[in-house]
């Protein structure tokens, strides 16, 4: 008989089989960077601008401009446009968020070359067409008039204004009329203040076809692809610390939203691969205090979870979850006894182990294949950090003691310095 | 192309294994043929609360997911109409681990009244979460029952009232598991990087000593060919109409699965799909629409769905969406367009087989539609397609009399 009551012998992960990309650099300075690996043959093209809603002067700017690149350029209609992405099969990603915007594209490598050109005059040759950007801007305020009825996105978005403040950026909740407010004009400017080499990197990943690094610069190098204008992106006066509460009635809801946390700082902070592992415990996987206490043994929630943010120039803490309206109370009660504990209750033995096994696994896991690679490759690029930094990150893991993590809790994850919001009842 | 082998143990498990040396990672796959079509009319969301307390604990076992982690894994699961389907993944070292945890839980399962009224509870705010407090969240529990009156493809998988869960007792889940849960109604898929040999040998020696159960036949009412027109309406705190168009269509397994898939990537799939180019961009009439088939292994639908703007009128909405989809009956679709849908259906593949985890639920789902090979089939059936079937399977599933239409309507200011 097969003993079933032991768990077979395992193997901890010690060992990160980073993919070190090839460097060059374009004729116009555009650096970019060649991930090698995978089993079919395509890739993936990403170009990533430093161009977020950071640094934008007027609310959506930098998300209408990212996503109004593909409706038309100076060679091609929206019409010819999407026909062409569809035809070949290019699979674009236009993703603005609040430092970068990263524009990419998956594509096979038999339609390359025609994908590539494509691909380069969207980036470079937009022509963001007046009644496209009205039409795009009307649907999104469809859109954005549906997540008002969302308890979760309520939450979120009085959260982040609540951490960083109205005026900032990384705070800033839209409002209707926002979406009547952007003239063609602020996404030409936006585009040609921050769509330029010196901006910018690209990474290629992916099985490589012949020449990819020729067929890159014909599409990217071109020298006449300049910087127009020079300076700093704008300045932000950012709120910081103290506790504030809002509860925010909707009396249809069946659910009530949680959004607990406060600001922090970013991965370039000496603590946050301890305040990483922290979290971990508290709410970052499945087996958290969080998870086995809200949902597993109260039953209160579907999910619960917590997490850290990090941003260019900031970074935070949250937790987030929806329950029944009914235990929303004795679910805040329940959230905050475990961030107390988190200070004062050790992780055994156990709980410490399951842990770092886990995180360890999980890290490899997002280093699994060149796409994934190119995804933490990037993530070193735009803090301008090197792979020491994941090196850094096993060395905790290896090395963290259960007295690190309730010091780092005590530090950092004082339950009486949250900002709190539940949306519903 | 995705090789593999296969064997099958004297219990009746099928075992399916794929080899990929470029990733340092496992992924396991354990399909059971359950869903929520195989459930009692009077027992519904059954399937879906099994999901939940298959993570509960098993007869040597009692905490799954702490010794899953303890290895560096992960792992999830999802219910459908047809299965239910378990996944993980883990450091490819640490293999047996998984087959240690999927076997118990095979074998037996710890079940306990606490654990039951815990997941009862987690279920029925998943059930809130998902379903009643979102923006058109019921609109499948109300388009279900439209589309389906006979096959139990009219519940979905949260069960056609939550109070089916709220009443489960401990025998019935027990009776569930003894009915659905063993070797012979089981398919297991491995991918990544791992030797067959080895996959095989640990196959048998944990799964191998478990008794195979009954095998259950599954004899499920047929949907009768609709006669005529179906259409409700049903008013809700939304700030927009959305149309939903169900039309009945075939099974997964049928010749005309890849012609009907591939009218609705004529519809909706890409920015250039007539749809999304036309009533979105050009005359500006939705702000979102979709169209796209179900996929279930026993006659499904395919839908098309859009959210008109303010001050179109409903009514003529819907008339936009039939000119489209009648367009599809009657003029052949041109060289290039279908193409076109093909090439993405190419990519889509092309892109999935990069990805272990894929792999190998993709190999679990294709066997259980009779051989895993179908799936490296799929690009060539999808290739042979041509504009005679599309005109064909057009005209039999764009008819009035196999329509079932929801308004999900934005309620009247009083």
């Amino acid at each position: 008989m097969t003993n079933r009551k032991h768990p077979p012998p395992k193997q901890l992960v010690t060992q990160i089989p980073y993919i070190k990309p090839r460097a060059a650099e374009l004729d116009n300075g555009l650096p970019v960077y060649f991930i090698e690996g995978g089993t079919e043959e395509f890739v993936k093209v990403e170009m990533v601008f430093f161009a977020g809603s950071y640094h934008q002067t007027r609310p959506l700017v930098s998300y209408t401009t990212t996503n109004l690149l593909r409706n038309g350029t100076k060679n091609n209609s929206r019409e010819e446009v999407n026909e062409q992405l569809d035809y070949y099969s290019a699979h674009l990603q236009l993703e603005a968020q609040k430092d970068i915007v990263s524009v990419s594209v998956y594509v096979l490598n038999k339609h390359l070359e025609p994908a590539l050109k494509l691909f380069s005059d969207i980036i470079r040759l937009p022509v963001f067409p007046e009644e496209e950007m009205r039409s795009f801007l009307k649907n999104q305020q469809q859109i954005h008039l549906i997540n008002q009825k969302k308890v979760q996105h309520v939450a979120r978005t009085y959260f982040n204004e609540l951490v960083y403040g109205e005026q900032h950026p990384y705070g800033y909740r839209l409002k209707p009329d926002d979406f009547d407010r952007v003239v063609q004009v602020d996404l030409q400017q936006f585009h040609r203040r921050w769509f330029y080499p010196g901006n910018a990197f690209c990474i290629v990943s992916g099985r490589m076809p012949y020449m990819i690094e020729k067929r890159i610069g014909k599409y990217f190098g071109d020298r006449n692809w300049q910087e127009a204008e020079t300076g700093e992106p704008p300045r932000y006066p950012m709120l910081t610390s103290g506790s504030r509460k809002v509860h925010l009635e909707m009396p249809e809801a069946l659910q009530s939203a949680i959004r607990i946390g406060k600001q922090l700082f970013n991965r370039t902070h000496p603590a946050f691969h301890r305040l990483k592992v922290t979290n971990a415990l508290l709410g970052g996987y499945f087996g958290s205090r969080l998870m086995q206490n809200v949902r597993q043994d109260k039953g209160y929630t579907y999910g619960i979870g917590s997490n850290i943010v990090s941003l260019l120039r900031n970074g935070y803490f949250f937790i987030a979850t929806q329950v029944g309206s009914d235990v929303s109370k004795a679910a805040l009660d329940e959230i905050y006894n475990d961030l107390k504990e988190l200070r004062h209750k050790p992780a055994g033995k156990d709980e410490l182990e399951s842990l770092k096994n886990y995180l360890a696994g999980s890290f490899l896991r997002s280093f699994d294949g060149p796409f994934a690679q190119s995804e933490r490759f990037k993530e070193l690029l735009v803090f301008g950090l090197d792979f020491g930094h994941y090196d850094e990150y096993m060395n905790t893991l290896k090395n963290i003691t259960a007295e690190d993590i309730m010091e780092c809790a005590g530090l950092y994850l004082n339950e009486e310095e949250m900002m709190e919001v539940v949306a519903g009842k | 192309m995705v090789r593999f082998r296969k064997h099958t143990l004297s219990n009746g498990l099928r075992v399916l294994v794929h080899s990929d040396q470029t990733t340092p990672m496992a992924a396991v796959n354990v399909l059971y043929d359950v869903g929520a079509r195989d459930e009692d009319p009077e027992r519904t969301g059954f399937a879906h609360l099994f999901e939940h307390l298959m993570f509960e604990g098993s007869l040597h076992i009692p905490r799954f997911d702490y010794y899953l982690q303890h290895a560096g894994g992960e792992n999830n699961a999802f219910t459908t109409n047809d299965i239910t389907n378990y996944y993980l993944t883990l450091p490819a070292q640490n293999l047996e681990t998984a087959f240690w945890l999927e076997s118990d839980r095979m074998v037996g399962l710890a079940f306990s009244e606490a654990k039951l009224n815990t997941q009862k509870n987690v279920v029925t705010e998943e059930y809130r979460q998902s379903y009643l407090n979102q923006p058109y969240g019921d609109a499948w529990l109300l388009l279900r029952p439209l589309a389906y009156e006979v096959h139990p493809y009219r519940w979905s998988t949260i069960g056609k009232n939550i109070g089916h869960i709220q009443n489960a007792s401990l025998q019935e889940v027990q009776d569930f598991f003894t009915t659905f849960y063993h070797p012979a109604n089981a398919i297991l898929a491995v991918a990544g990087n791992v030797d067959p040999e080895n996959v095989f040998a640990l196959a048998e020696k944990w799964f191998g000593d478990i008794t195979a159960g009954n095998r259950y036949v599954r004899q499920l009412p047929a949907e009768p060919p609709q006669q005529q027109e179906k259409r409700l309406a049903a008013e809700r705190d939304v700030p927009q109409h959305q149309i939903y168009m169900a039309f009945h269509a075939c099974g997964r397994t049928h010749p005309d699965f890849h012609a009907t898939d591939l009218l609705s990537d004529i519809l909706s799939n890409g920015e250039s799909a007539r749809l999304p180019a036309k009533l979105v961009h050009d005359q500006k009439v939705f702000s979102e629409i979709n169209a796209y088939v179900t996929g279930n292994l026993d006659p499904g639908l395919l839908v098309i769905t859009g959210k008109p703007h303010h001050g179109v009128h409903i009514d003529d909405a819907e008339d936009m969406l039939w000119k489209e989809a009648h367009d599809l009956a009657v003029n052949a679709t041109d060289k290039r367009e279908l193409q076109k849908v093909k090439n993405r259906v190419e990519a889509t593949h092309t892109f999935s087989e990069s990805n272990v985890l894929a792999k190998a639920m993709n190999l679990a789902y294709y066997e259980l539609q009779g051989d895993a090979s179908l799936y490296n089939q799929q690009m060539e059936a999808y290739a042979r397609v041509t504009d005679e079937d599309l005109l064909r399977v057009a005209a039999s599933t764009f008819r009035k009399e196999n329509a079932s239409v929801l308004h999900y309507q934005t309620q009247r200011q009083p």
